[in-house]
């Protein structure tokens, strides 16, 4: 094991000592006393709402805590914003990010910090930049516009923007949900070297693999309250889960279809005929795809982020137009435009909730009648009915289990897996064709994806067809009847699963084409010859 | 516990309860300020109620005010619900009032069919002032806050060189004025004109339809994210466009019920800020078309009371800054507003022993 770099009876970094933190109708913290050790790292674990977020806002002065202390090095501190938390040593990486699209990525490290020199040029903030970011083991572009950047590049400038400024204690909210599984080793290497160095570090998670794999001690949280913190050595991932959730998760064969199960359908229910995308620059992001999915069936995209995920499910529910290529929507040309695939039966769980299923200043009520405002009982005739709006708004959160005590409250106060869980429920309700989810188990805890997954796989008996887009090999093949591999916006193949295993599909979305590889074999036998 | 926490909204029955205690207290520092500078506080405010809600001729001149506030507030309030902000009232006033007066100048008939013609021409008018702002938004992205906002400085000249050239006053050689209009909308009460009822029904027409249409929900939706609007399918390119250009038409009808209402010619100048106090208007009114007839008729309030000031020798300056007090404590009342006492709710925690009694025997 770890040997301890600091020496036992060190003072912890950080002190909780009966936080509470109440909203209106909900208790988010009752009670919590926490120790974070320095040299560790400390996993921080619960439900969906379980008031993770909360305790971290709490002790990086986002919100005032309702009662109980902090003690910082020894000495009883409350901070009253972020920046004075982060003048103490102790920085947050937001569950969503927070920095500025439009600047560049030194600019966005210099920005509002004291030790950004007066009227530097670009080049001179480059240059800090550049060193901190060899300093730290962080390797960005100073010069790139964070717009332009992948998710785990804007995490790697976040977390830099935070280290840059002498944190001793890096708080990380779900860090690893949107990067790929490369990206998510380079940032533990990066942890652990934090670490090495007697710093601290919370990290927040709903993949209890990664948990086991870095977190040193590990504390569950649920409604609130903390329910224990234990030696990540200690545990294993299944008591983990019970232990959050309260009562054991058991996983289900999906594979299997229920007794009475709408058959797989023999007319596809959407269809891609050679279609391609270009973006606005012109570069083709999907090129030549033709898919066809059957009711009745779960077909899983395979594939690193980033190579046409996000244009394929804009096609399959009408969002992108093809530029090339057809697409048929019960074997007839579909209508264009969202509305109508919407109108056909074709739901869409998009992969970033906040900036485009939901209107986040908007009420919970708002937002969940976004799909069914034009029919009756809310709409027709061009009418809107609020009553019935808020029916319905209560109706998808009894389903979605979604405990809300104010509905005209904006739904950005609802925490990340809640919110997931209402756009789910929303977008099954009008899924009578066809649901596109991508990433549908980002931000959700281990009972929320059991669940969700258990009503993918109804949805299918019912006879829908349904796209899942994740990185997750493992989920894909839990879920899938076949799975297709994107690679560079190419389809390189469709596997059933009763062949798929993850080689082959790691293989595939490398790039490395089945054909291609029987064709060279075919070529060098003519040379031989 | 009780203690006070900020919710994320605040109801509108408390937004009206800390708005009345602002304007007290407002009253209270404007009658101290005043006393302390030696002024007779007491015969001020009976003077100012006097010729504001005390009298007929003070509510009528009351509701002169509030119609043309209504209306611009109103063009403002529509746009905000899309995210978007109209600065350019003033200019589509003018055009309203150029367009009016052009049909009541040149067109003979009877006011019944007159009337009508001048309305549907200044909402025009009005329109294609705002059409290149809102074609540049909708189109190209072009911030439409600068777009109306410099429009209004050419459509102030242009009513002045219409005023002084080739409409101008060739009877009585009134500076910077045409001739008075054959037409006029008849009275409804006393002074006031039959603008004021309009008024007051668009502003309810168009909380309705906020409110009660699928229209009113695409607009609020592609207002709050674009992008969520742009995943349901809406078309929010054109919800963009028929808001702005609607706007358009409401501060250019408030133009035409100033020239067939009240001033019976088209002045240079005539506007009056109208259209900038609409913003006003607008921000009191907190997004909320209904809203905007209360905060109109608050805007009318403190005009008519800062004229009344005047005729005592109180600086124009002073009346300015009574009303950014004013405006400044209703600010801080609607954030009071969003402040209630909590009592957090008692519940056990999840792995507390259920209390039982205990059997004895
Ligand atoms: N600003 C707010 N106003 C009202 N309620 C809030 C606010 N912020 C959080 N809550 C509520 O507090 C509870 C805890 O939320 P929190 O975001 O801390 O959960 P979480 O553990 O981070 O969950 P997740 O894993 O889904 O991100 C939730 O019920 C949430 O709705
Ligand atoms: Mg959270």
């Amino acid at each position: 094991m770890r040997p301890p770099p600091v020496a036992p009876g060190t003072p912890p970094v950080l002190q909780l000592v009966g936080i509470a933190k109440y909203f209106p109708g909900v208790i988010a913290n009752e009670d919590v006393s926490l120790d974070v050790l320095s040299g560790e790292i400390l996993a921080l674990l619960g439900e969906n709402g379980a008031g993770k977020s909360t305790l971290m806002n709490v002790v990086t002065g986002i919100y005032l805590a309702d009662a109980g202390e902090m003690i910082f090095d020894g000495y009883g501190v409350q901070f009253s914003s972020p920046q004075e938390a982060i003048k103490a040593g102790i920085g947050m990486v937001h569950q969503h990010f927070k920095l500025v699209p439009a600047f560049t990525v030194a600019e966005n490290i210099h920005l509002g910090w004291s030790e950004t020199p007066r009227n530097a040029s670009p080049a001179v903030l480059e240059a800090r930049t550049q060193e901190l970011s060899e300093r730290f083991g962080f390797p960005v572009d100073p010069s790139a516009r964070v717009e332009d950047l992948s998710a785990g590049e804007q995490q790697r400038v976040e977390i830099l923007r935070v280290l840059a400024r002498k944190a001793r204690l890096l708080i990380l909210d779900e860090p690893t949900a949107v990067l790929t599984p490369s990206e998510a080793r380079d940032l533990f290497r990066a942890l652990r070297a934090f670490r090495a160095e007697g710093n601290a570090v919370i990290i927040i998670s709903h993949k209890l693999d990664e948990v086991m794999e870095i977190s040193d001690r590990v504390t569950i949280l649920r409604g609130g309250r903390k329910i224990g913190t234990w030696d990540t050595a200690d545990c294993a991932p299944r008591m983990l889960a019970a232990t959050m959730v309260g009562r054991e998760v058991v996983r289900q064969n999906l594979l299997l279809r229920s007794e009475g199960a709408a058959p797989r359908g023999t007319v596809p229910e959407l269809s891609l005929r050679d279609v391609s995308v270009r973006d606005d620059r012109g570069v083709t992001t999907l090129s030549d795809v033709t898919l066809d999915v059957f009711g009745g069936e779960i077909l899983g995209i395979a594939g690193v982020a980033g190579n046409g995920q996000r244009e394929l499910t804009e096609v399959l529910t009408g969002l992108t137009p093809p530029g090339r290529g057809t697409v048929l929507l019960g074997g007839a040309p579909a209508e264009p435009g969202a509305a109508a695939f919407a109108r056909q039966g074709v739901g869409h769980i998009p992969q970033d909730r906040l900036h485009s299923a939901l209107a986040p200043s908007l009420s919970i009520t708002d937002n969940m009648v976004l799909r069914e405002y034009e029919q009756p009982p809310i709409g027709g005739h061009g009418f809107y009915h609020a009553e019935a709006a808020l029916e319905l708004a209560r109706e998808i959160a009894n389903i979605a289990e979604v405990n809300i005590p104010d509905f005209a409250m904006p739904v950005r106060n609802l925490s990340g897996g809640n919110q997931q869980r209402l756009v789910a429920r929303r977008e099954i309700r009008i899924a009578r064709r066809l649901l596109v989810a991508a990433y549908p188990s980002r931000g959700l805890d281990i009972g929320a994806i059991a669940t969700m997954h258990r009503y993918f796989a109804d949805l299918r008996d019912q006879g829908v067809g349904i796209v899942v887009v994740s990185e997750d090999l493992e989920e894909l093949l839990n879920l899938s009847d076949r799975i297709g591999v994107l690679c560079h916006g190419r389809l390189m193949a469709v596997l059933d699963a009763a062949e798929a295993d993850i080689e082959r599909i790691g293989l595939l979305m490398g790039g490395r084409t089945e054909t291609s590889e029987t064709k060279m074999s075919v070529a060098e036998g003519a040379i031989l010859s | 516990m009780t203690r006070f926490q900020r919710f994320p909204t605040a109801p509108a029955r408390l937004v009206l309860a800390w708005r009345a205690a602002a304007l007290v207290a407002a009253a209270l520092i404007i009658g101290l300020l005043l006393a302390l500078s030696g002024r007779n506080v007491f015969e001020l405010a009976v003077l100012v109620l006097k010729s504001t809600i005390g009298s007929r001729f003070g509510l009528e001149d009351l509701a002169l005010f509030m119609t043309p506030l209504i209306l611009t507030g109103s063009a403002v309030t529509v746009t905000s619900r899309i995210g978007l902000w109209n600065i350019g009232g003033e200019g589509q006033f003018y055009l309203g009032a150029i367009g009016a007066a052009g049909v009541g100048l040149y067109m003979p008939g009877s006011p019944i069919v007159v009337l009508p013609v001048m309305a549907v021409t200044a909402m025009l008018c009005g329109v294609a002032w705002i059409a290149v702002p809102t074609l540049a938004r909708a189109y190209a992205g072009v911030n439409e806050i600068i777009t109306t906002l410099l429009l209004n400085f050419v459509a102030g000249l242009l009513t002045y060189w219409l005023a002084t050239g080739p409409w101008r006053d060739r009877v009585t050689g009134a500076l910077a004025s045409t001739g008075r209009i054959h037409v006029a909308i008849p009275e409804f009460w006393g002074v006031v004109h039959w603008g004021f009822p309009i008024a007051l029904l668009v502003a309810g027409g168009l909380a309705a339809i906020m409110t009660w249409t699928s229209w009113g929900y695409e607009v609020r939706i592609s207002g709050a994210n674009p992008g969520a609007a742009r995943y349901a399918g809406m078309p929010t390119r054109a919800r963009i466009i028929a808001v702005m250009l609607l706007s358009g038409a409401l501060a250019a009808l408030a133009g035409m019920f100033e020239v067939a209402g009240t001033v019976h010619r088209l002045q240079g100048g005539m506007a009056d800020n109208f259209g900038y106090l609409g913003i006003v208007v607008a921000v009191l009114a907190r997004r909320s078309c209904l809203a905007v007839i209360p905060a109109a008729l608050l805007m009318a309030l403190i005009l008519d009371a800062a004229i009344v000031l005047q005729t005592r020798q109180l600086a124009a300056t002073v009346v300015l800054a009574i009303t950014g007090l004013v405006l400044l404590l209703i600010a801080i009342g609607d954030e009071l507003a969003h402040y209630r006492p909590v009592t957090p709710a008692v519940r056990l925690p999840p792995s507390a022993p259920v209390a039982t009694p205990k059997v004895t025997t």
